[in-house]
């Protein structure tokens, strides 16, 4: 006989309210409605979510009931008529290993920046289609940031440039060669006077070999690089602190103090995925020595929100801060080389000061063991000051490392760019070659380098869409794709990387190397053949004879990088000159509003800005979508009395922009944050185009990240609404649950975790437990290590066939992310906490959803995932109304019927592509789950802890993503789940979630308690 | 006058008012029977290919093994479709100047695939594995048909979700021995000798008591028989909607 179970008695009270919670908002309304009012926010969908699906078109009920009718009738005719014959089209010759219906996956490389990120990339019959890190390689650690994830889906972009143009007329490419080589033959006999390039930013010892090249054969052309993203104040610091110029590496792993001066480290941005990992191994105090982050930053950025202390302060108080933590460091440490600083003490306010001298004491507390880390958009002194404290306490070599640059050109700012503009302008450019990223969009305005680019009697601009950039120039080549191209460059600790092609250039595109080798008589080479000479010769040079009897050509394109050659030249502070660079007064005071720019997470500088998936991949912070918006703080915004989605003129100087006001807690008082790559007027990309405003129409080259003072003033009558996603999905119903928790090391170390312990622990039931089969499938998600970064999001979305929907349709609550990524807020508006938190189907084991289908189209497996049966859905949405957790979509339109066929090559063939009016969700990437367990089975093996990861497990660069099984209970999801640390969300229900969080813990000085 | 209607009118009234009621039960009955009629399913019609290919000949007369063409049966989800150039790995030296493969010759030196009529085509929501089921030993004939005594290939199985189930319910009705799995031949024993003998043939049983306790399973020695494989070739099936839906 079954046993008996007594039903469970709740006191009067009601368990949820018993305790004070940690108070979470999710927006500024959310906060100020507070309590009762949260009803109103607490409905299933937004306004307009329960509209008729129509469009614009107007189509009245009526109407639509019509069209209901016949579309069944007709349907049920279809049913009638016999199935259509389709063909199979096999193989000629079947490609040595391609297994049709099997993935094969191959390293390759992205390369932003300059630098190196090492990739896998999984290939269906010739078409990749995902995109992840290579665990091996030291860049990403097989993480990937949202940048490369979305990366996938511009080599299937229709709107790619294909046709070589001359002035806006079609051009073979071999009219293009002709040209340019008897061009070429004229340069070389003055020696390449008036010839110039202006390159994008790279690392690569194949373009560095070309470049020597054509020196040897043009001696007086010169190469400038440029990117709009510059760290510009580092350039000018390092040449005065060591005469050269150097870069900056971070090994976090055994930092235990990181004060962070407006740098980002932890943004999923090219360059800090390893950061993010290091940064997170360190975070759980039982798993070892935790470490603290110190941020200091005018806007609210994911590394901001992982701060155990955060100080919002303006662009131009960043000096007199950074020459605070100096004085005060010098003064506690009483370095000797730091002796000549201990009398800098600028007047700073209480709170800064109270801020700084307890990060300064912690900073020495753990000399040797702490990093100052400063940011692309602060002036050459903050850097000065960073590298002075560095190298005084003994973190540089351990922890900070300075060493030569890796770039061909290291200085690829505004400075560069100018003096190559001046040239232009004294006429004594006759030839330029660009293969910059789009400068005239990127450029500082005061450039008019539109203009200039215009006057230049043979430009050449290797582009990717005909931008802004391409209708300046005489004339325009495509460019290929990184998944496209042959090619290499260095990770940021020097490695060797190696670019391969997964697919063979779809429109016509040529890389960079290709385009200087065709100067040199050797455009039919092919980007493979340039790669392999020059590698070829660089390996004689080495002394290690043949590339491939050396057998190390063939290993290093599989793995994707060559092993060992992570390189430093060390480079070491020269004292006197370093002084001179820090000022000993405080720098003027900018007064009124203070506008400065930064870069998104999204488009990046500009050249993400036709990628629909990043384009609706919400902020991490803001989660806008589709565009950028002037961020201002609450006071400030109350003070200008202007309100959210209020369009807003901002004036630098004569220079004046229109952007909407979106109002960011957190945001340091009087300024506004202006996100570059946005506004574009690109005839070739119609998705970037229009979107957001153009920012960067206020930089020029002297405030090329500080706009200084602006004037802010409302445009009357004048409105935009924005998308954003921050409200959308609401959990908590009215009432405060408990939904991002978090604690302190101190609250963990002590068990004392009673919010923690609430949310979790059996429910009373009454019914017999379920007794599952096989596997019993988990997840854990960590909030210690969640920075935000917004990655796991891109990464479902190109595994699960996720559509996008665009600006309007999100405003209504309709966007698809299967997985989407909580933010919330923490105490004041001012300086608010952050917490992000990412939320999918939870795979409940009493799944709410599943009782109110009427097809039996959401149902339970024998291993306890919550099935997503799409064939079966009719789509009457009761699932998702009943859903707790609020992580169901609902295909309101056909999104992907008009897919072009290139755009559908992007498709995994392994998950169904959804049809409208079909529900869809998170199934733990059950085609993993199937893929795996078929093959182990065939193979007659076992299923192994770790053997199948999620798409956003894989993507995580700071691994706070476990999937695995419960049965077994050495499992690392097993394991994590009986963590001090583990709650399930929404624990009061009784859904009994799969998925588990593991409560954030902070690292709080006491000093500033 | 005469009554307008006669007595046997009511009858017929209501004959007319349950054959109106049977319309729609027909209707809606027979339409569901017709999508399980091979006239939808198109179970047993021959399909004519742009080459007049005869898997009799290969299969039956030549006595090639179906993996010598469909290769990755035993990898993958599809069981594979050969090459062009498969095909002249023959008849680049047999037949090589025959009319018929004139077609063949074509598509192989023009580098164009020659376009193959599809015969088993599943909706795109269902996700079929050639490789778990051969590692399991079910047939290539079980789903297939005698492709062996085909002219022209024709569709054997109604793929209905009903079909499908059937077996994942009851497989033990449909398994083989897996060095049987290729054999278009093999039948699976129905008597209790035959049977035994079966299973000691492949390796099934040790030794005759163990094939005898085996025939044990079941009063119906055709179903030991398929529970000893069940057993045997580690044949768990799922039903679980996410094993062929994703």
């Amino acid at each position: 006989m079954a046993t008996l179970h007594s039903l469970p008695v709740f006191d009067e009270k009601g368990k949820t309210n018993q305790r004070p919670l940690s108070v979470l908002w999710r927006s500024l309304e959310e906060r100020i409605r507070g309590g009762a009012d949260r009803q109103a926010v607490a409905a299933e969908f937004a306004l307009g979510a329960a509209e008729l699906p129509e469009a614009n078109n107007g189509t009245s009920r009526r109407s639509f009931v019509q069209l209901m009718g016949a579309s069944a009738a007709l349907a049920g005719l279809a049913a009638c008529v016999r199935k259509p014959r389709e063909q199979i089209l096999g193989y000629t010759r079947q490609p040595e290993g391609v297994v049709p219906g099997k993935a094969l996956h191959y390293s390759t490389a992205s390369f932003l920046g300059g630098r190196a990120t090492g990739l896998i990339a999984t290939s269906y019959e010739g078409r990749p289609t995902k995109l992840d890190g290579n665990p091996a390689h030291p860049a990403s650690l097989g993480g990937t940031g949202a940048l490369d994830q979305g990366s996938l889906l511009q080599l299937y972009d229709p709107q790619r440039a294909s046709v070589v143009k001359s002035r806006g007329q079609e051009r073979a490419y071999h009219t293009f060669l002709v040209e340019q080589l008897a061009r070429a033959n004229q340069h070389a006999q003055n020696g390449g006077e008036t010839l110039r390039f202006l390159m994008e930013p790279s690392s690569s010892p194949l373009l560095a070999s070309l470049r020597e090249r054509l020196r040897a054969q043009f001696p007086k052309a010169k190469f400038v690089s440029y990117t709009s993203l510059a760290n510009e104040g580092w350039q000018e610091a390092s040449e005065a602190a060591f005469g050269a110029q150097a870069e900056t590496r971070l090994d976090l792993r055994d930092a235990d103090v990181i004060a962070s001066l407006d740098f980002d480290f932890l943004a999923g941005l090219p360059g800090t995925l390893a950061h993010q990992r290091a940064y997170a191994d360190r975070r759980d105090p039982k798993a070892g020595e935790m470490n603290r982050l110190y941020v200091i930053e005018p806007g609210m950025s994911p590394t901001g929100g992982m701060a155990d202390h955060r100080l919002a302060a303006r662009p131009s108080e960043m000096i007199a801060i950074a020459q605070g933590l100096l004085g005060r460091v010098a003064r506690i440490t009483k370095s000797n080389d730091l002796a000549r600083f201990a009398n800098l003490n600028p007047a700073l306010s209480a709170q800064q000061s109270r801020f700084l001298d307890a990060l300064a004491t912690d900073l020495v507390r753990s000399a040797g063991k702490s990093i100052v880390a400063v940011g692309e958009r602060q002036p050459a002194s903050v850097h000065l000051a960073a590298i002075a404290i560095n190298s005084a306490l003994g973190n540089s070599g351990k922890t900070v490392r300075y060493a030569r640059s890796l770039l061909h050109d290291p200085e690829d700012g505004p400075k560069a760019l100018a003096a190559l503009a001046a040239e232009i302008k004294a006429g004594k450019v006759d030839t330029l070659f660009v293969t910059a990223h789009n400068p005239v969009y990127g450029a500082p305005a005061d450039l008019e380098f539109g203009k200039l680019l215009k006057s230049v009697p043979n430009s050449v601009y290797l582009g990717y869409y005909e931008d802004e950039t391409a209708a300046q120039t005489n004339w325009f080549v495509p460019l290929a794709h990184d998944l496209e191209s042959w090619g290499d460059g260095l990770a940021p600790d020097g490695t060797v990387t190696f670019q391969q092609p997964l697919i063979a250039p779809l429109f016509n595109g040529v890389t960079a190397a290709e385009l200087l080798a065709s100067l040199l008589g050797e455009a039919d080479k092919g980007s493979y053949g340039l790669l392999r000479a020059a590698w070829d010769a660089r390996n004689k040079a080495l002394g290690q004879g043949d590339l491939v009897s050396s057998a190390n050509w063939e290993k290093w394109i599989a793995d994707g990088f060559a092993a060992n050659t992570a390189h430093a030249d060390d480079v070491v502070p020269n004292w006197a000159t370093l002084e001179k660079g820090i000022p000993s007064g405080a720098p003027a005071a900018v007064s009124g509003i203070e506008g400065y720019f930064a870069t998104d997470y999204k488009v990046w500088d500009g050249r993400f800005g036709n990628n629909v998936w990043l384009q609706e991949l919400p902020d991490p912070i803001t989660k806008l979508t589709w565009e950028n918006a002037a961020l201002l703080s609450p006071a400030t915004a109350k003070r200008l009395n202007v309100a959210q989605n209020d369009v807003v003129e901002i004036k630098a100087g004569t220079r004046s922009v229109r952007g909407t006001v979106f109002i960011q807690p957190g945001q340091s008082p009087e300024t506004v944050q202006l996100a570059l790559g946005y506004g574009r007027a690109s005839a070739g990309e119609q998705i970037a185009s229009g979107k957001g405003f153009n920012a960067g129409e206020l930089r020029t080259t002297s405030t090329f990240w500080s706009a200084g003072s602006v004037e802010v003033s409302r445009v009357a009558g004048e409105s935009n609404t924005l998308a954003q996603t921050q409200e959308h999905h609401n959990m908590d119903e009215g009432i405060h649950r408990a939904i991002a928790l978090q604690a302190t090391k101190e609250e963990v170390e002590s068990n004392k975790l009673e919010e923690v312990q609430d949310n979790r622990g059996p429910q009373t039931s009454m019914y017999e437990p379920v007794k599952y089969e096989g596997f019993k499938w988990a997840m854990s998600i960590d909030l210690s290590r969640c920075t935000g970064c917004s990655a796991c999001m891109t990464a479902c979305q190109a595994e699960n066939n996720i559509p996008v929907v665009g600006k309007e349709q999100v405003i209504k609550s309709r966007e698809m992310h299967w997985l989407r990524l909580d933010r919330y807020y923490m105490g004041s508006e001012d300086a608010p906490e952050m917490i992000t938190q990412p939320v999918m189907c939870q795979q409940c084991e009493n799944a709410p959803c599943e009782y109110v289908c009427p097809v039996n189209a959401t149902v339970h497996t024998d291993e306890g995932l919550n099935d997503m049966v799409y064939n079966r859905c009719v789509g009457t949405r009761y699932c998702s109304n009943n859903c707790p957790y609020k992580v169901r979509r609902f295909n309101f339109f056909s999104y992907t019927s008009d897919y072009s066929d290139v755009e559908k090559m992007v498709m995994n063939p392994d998950v169904t592509v959804r049809a409208r009016g079909v529900m869809e969700k998170c199934t733990y990437c059950v085609q993993r789950i199937e893929r795996v367990r078929i093959e182990t089975r065939v193979a007659g093996t076992e299923i192994k802890d770790g053997d199948i990861h999620t798409a956003c497990q894989d993507a995580c660069p700071s691994q706070a993503i476990v999937f695995g099984s419960l049965h077994d209970p050495e499992s690392a999801v097993s394991k994590l789940t009986r963590n001090t640390r583990r709650y399930d969300l929404l624990h009061d229900i009784g859904t009994r979630p799969r998925t588990v969080y593991l409560a954030r813990v902070k690292n709080p000085n006491k000093e500033l308690a | 006058m005469n009554a307008l209607f006669k007595p046997w009118s009511n009858t017929l009234a209501r004959l007319s008012l349950a054959a109106a009621a049977m319309v729609p039960v027909c209707a809606i009955g027979g339409m569901l029977l017709y999508v399980r009629s091979p006239l939808f399913t198109q179970q047993g019609d021959p399909i004519e290919q742009p080459v007049q290919f005869d898997h009799r000949h290969h299969v039956a007369e030549v006595g090639i093994d179906c993996r010598y063409c469909h290769t990755q049966v035993e990898k993958a989800a599809s069981a594979g479709f050969p090459p062009t150039s498969l095909c002249l790995n023959c008849h680049a030296q047999v037949w090589n100047k025959s009319p018929k493969l004139a077609p063949v010759r074509e598509a192989f030196f023009s580098n164009t695939p020659i376009q193959w009529e599809k015969v088993y085509k599943l909706p795109n929501y269902v996700y079929f594995n050639h490789s778990i089921h051969v590692a399991k030993g079910v047939g290539c004939a079980t789903c297939h048909g005698r492709v062996d005594k085909m002219a022209a290939i024709e569709k054997y199985s109604s793929l209905t979700m009903g079909w499908c189930l059937d077996c994942h319910r009851n497989p033990e009705n449909y398994l083989r021995p897996k060095d049987e799995v290729t054999n278009l031949k093999w039948e699976a024993p129905t008597s209790k000798e035959s049977v035994v003998k079966e299973l000691l043939l492949h390796g099934i049983a040790k030794d005759p008591a163990d094939a005898e306790q085996k025939l044990a399973l079941n009063s119906d020695p055709k179903t030991a028989f398929g529970l000893a494989l069940k057993d045997v070739n580690g044949v768990h099936t799922r039903q679980s909607c996410s094993t062929c839906h994703r």
